[in-house]
């Protein structure tokens, strides 16, 4: 009798023990975040993940385009991580095609997370129909943040600015108090920011997907719209400065933290700029979405999960999954990084005033579009950007000349 | 000797056809300093500023004066780049990527001049069969440039399961580095006189033999030359690493580069700056000690050819 209850004793604890011991696991997460802002949100990421009993590999790589050329080499050594920052769709096809993907869609809907994301992030997060992406921190890609202090001086109130036309027509005003009005950075990477940015604020979604689309419709460079968006950044490469030329953006950021300059249009990353110089959003620096904007685009660090893996793993990749998207956790993450929750339903008390912004517009109906990277090709993305940098550059390219030259790189890229 | 030659090959008449100025400034070395001053400035000026900007604030750098000195100076940027930099969540600084990087080192080094020596042993002073077409195709090998073969060379590594450890990038460094450094020691020891080789065979005529107890001690230089150069390389190296690297075996260049590169991060230069010229210090002490041998191994292989 004694030695029964002992044994079934023992069988119990066996059996209770080793769904414990067995869920346990260590998670490879792979990603190229280093810097301070970075590192805090990751930090909170962390700790949500060994809440949940498992412990974080940390992996990062220089860069988020160095992240996806390796994931590729280790998918290829056959070691690949389980946890891995990429947005780019083609990356998830080709783990899909190698049976490696892990399809999310049900699992959201299990959690209660997948009518919780903002409409724009569900749209991000999916890949051929499934819900494949685990959406971290969500940036947009054209804001204004300007230096309250410059602004005063000069006398113009950026909030007063309904249009873009309105905010040009400013620029006399800022110079003549000394300051630069636009702080512009002359990279192809920055003036194809700036352009898509302006697609999206002057033409609005049907034209800015007509254009960054897996099969761009060429005749959408026609559009008066899109003309007028090519004016805009003509406009802003008129203020540029000698030493602007190949200036990184955050360097060009920190020539309005400086006071050097009234306004920066750039990412929302740009805050963490603002932030590591002490500055405090709503006091010392304002930020508004680009005046009178049809639509804003969205980039969404997210995230894939390694599919085929054995049960014990995918249970823990899954509980790596409902702890970053955690409504509390993804807020304080975004919190710490600058950007903004992907969950429409994030806890308030976390966001600041740039948040609020920038929810306001992801809020608005039709009112987010697809970061490029999101959608179109390297090839193609590289080709918008080369004829933009080549007009930035070269004064002497009128309207029509980008037009023909983005109508080149589409016939270079798909024909 | 050298005189010898000299007064044998060079004709008297020859001397007053380039007559020698005395002294004094002409414009012609007017021109030359200046040309060596600005050839000198192209380097120094860089180096000018990632030295200042890594002693400044992050207060003085957003003010945008990147000639101005350093006021106040601060060795905080020092500090945060060895101990304190973050490489994704581990945020120890650029020492976890030196050490890494200490541990590759000798292991590549390693194999790299024990492959490449031997083979150019034999290659130079033993017959070997197909010893034309082999150091030919290992002459064609030294061009094919890595990014081609780095996908193959990922799959290799993997089948010989040492992919994402310290020993796959040492013998992909040792692999990658074989056809140059084959070359190097091969005419090298094409120079040694046939007469030595002839007495070495007479005396055991073993191959290991004849390399250890009389080859080797005569190399000395050429191994130094060697040295520099694949201590620089490996140490510089950044897409071996980077892509065999895998979990916890980053070298320095790597961490650098997560400390330093930023997609949407904030930057912080002076820590950047210091942390760049950190890395740099090793191959530099390299060179500062070895410099000597490294011209005297050179010219001993300039004048056997």
């Amino acid at each position: 009798m004694h030695m029964k209850s002992l044994a079934t004793m023992a069988a119990a604890l066996l059996l209770s023990a080793a769904p414990l011991a067995a869920t346990a696991e260590e998670l490879i997460v792979y990603h190229g975040w280093s810097s301070k802002a970075e590192v805090a949100a990751l930090n909170i990421l962390q700790a949500a993940l060994n809440e949940k009993g498992h412990t974080w590999k940390d992996l990062a790589i220089p860069h988020n385009s160095g992240v996806n050329v390796s994931i590729v080499n280790m998918v290829t050594g056959g070691d690949p991580p389980n946890a891995f920052v990429t947005s780019d769709p083609h990356i998830f096809r080709d783990l899909a095609g190698l049976g490696l993907e892990r399809d999310l869609t049900d699992y959201y809907k299990e959690i209660g997370a997948a009518d919780n994301f903002f409409p724009i992030v569900q749209e991000l997060s999916t890949v051929d129909g499934k819900m494949v992406k685990v959406p971290l921190f969500l940036h947009i890609d054209g804001m204004v943040y300007w230096n309250m202090d410059v602004a005063k001086k000069a006398g113009v109130d950026p909030t007063a600015w309904k249009s873009v036309d309105d905010m040009i027509a400013d620029f006399p005003k800022v110079k003549a108090a000394g300051f630069v009005p636009a702080a512009v950075g002359g990279q192809a990477f920055q003036v194809g920011y700036l352009f898509h940015a302006m697609v999206a604020a002057l033409a609005g979604p049907d034209i800015y997907d007509r254009i960054y689309s897996e099969t761009p419709d060429p005749t959408a460079f026609d559009t008066p719209e899109v003309r007028k968006a090519i004016e805009v950044v003509r406009a802003f490469s008129n203020e540029a400065t000698p030493e602007s030329e190949n200036r990184p953006w955050n360097e060009t950021t920190n020539t309005v933290i400086a006071g050097q300059a009234l306004f920066h249009i750039m990412g929302d990353w740009m805050k963490g700029e603002w932030l590591a110089a002490g500055k405090v959003p709503g006091v010392d620096f304002g930020c508004e979405v680009i005046p009178g904007a049809l639509a804003v685009p969205v980039t969404s660090d997210a995230m894939g999960i390694l599919g085929g893996q054995p049960a014990e793993k995918d249970k823990a990749e899954l509980d790596l999954v409902a702890a970053f998207v955690d409504p509390i956790v993804s807020a304080k993450a975004n919190q710490q990084k600058g950007s903004t929750s992907p969950r429409a339903d994030a806890p308030t008390e976390f966001r600041d005033a740039c948040n609020q912004v920038a929810m306001d517009a992801m809020n608005k109906p039709n009112g987010a579009v697809k970061n490029p990277f999101n959608v179109i090709t390297g090839d193609w993305n590289n080709g918008i950007w080369t004829a933009m940098y080549n007009f930035w550059s070269d004064k002497n390219q009128t309207t029509d000349d980008a037009v023909a030259a983005l109508k080149d790189a589409y016939d270079l890229t798909f024909n | 000797m050298s005189t010898g030659l000299l007064s044998g090959d060079a004709r008297v008449e020859a001397a007053p056809r380039f007559p020698r100025k005395r002294k004094g400034i002409s414009g012609r070395s007017i021109a030359i300093l200046v040309f060596l001053s600005i050839c000198a400035a192209f380097f120094c000026v860089p180096l000018y500023v990632i030295v200042t900007t890594s002693f400044k604030t992050m207060e003085q750098i957003r003010e945008g004066a990147i000639f101005s000195l350093p006021s106040p100076i601060t060795f905080e940027a020092w500090v945060n780049a060895w101990d304190h930099a973050c490489s994704g969540i581990r945020c120890e600084g650029l020492k976890v990527g030196f050490w890494n990087s200490v541990a590759i080192l000798f292991p590549s080094l390693m194999l790299s001049l024990t492959l490449s020596s031997i083979t150019g042993y034999a290659l130079a002073l033993w017959k070997v069969r197909w010893a034309g077409t082999f150091l030919f195709i290992l002459f064609i090998c030294a061009f094919v440039p890595f990014q081609i073969i780095m996908i193959p060379l990922i799959i290799l590594s993997s089948g010989l399961k040492v992919y994402g450890t310290i020993w796959g990038i040492a013998i992909i460094h040792a692999v990658l580095s074989m056809p140059f450094l084959t070359l190097v020691f091969r005419n090298y020891y094409k120079g040694i006189p046939q007469e030595i080789m002839s007495a070495a065979m007479m005396d055991s005529g073993s191959f290991w033999r004849v390399f250890g107890e009389i080859i080797v001690p005569m190399s000395g230089n050429i191994f130094i030359v060697v040295l520099i150069l694949q201590v620089t390389s490996i140490w510089n190296d950044f897409l071996l690493g980077l892509t065999f690297g895998g979990l916890g075996t980053q070298p320095m260049s790597v961490v650098l580069a997560n400390v330093v590169i930023t997609t949407t991060g904030e930057a912080a230069y002076n820590e950047n700056m210091a942390a760049a010229l950190l890395t740099a210090i090793p191959p530099l002490v390299i060179y500062f000690i070895l410099g000597k041998f490294f011209v005297q191994g050179i010219t001993a292989g300039a004048i056997k050819g």
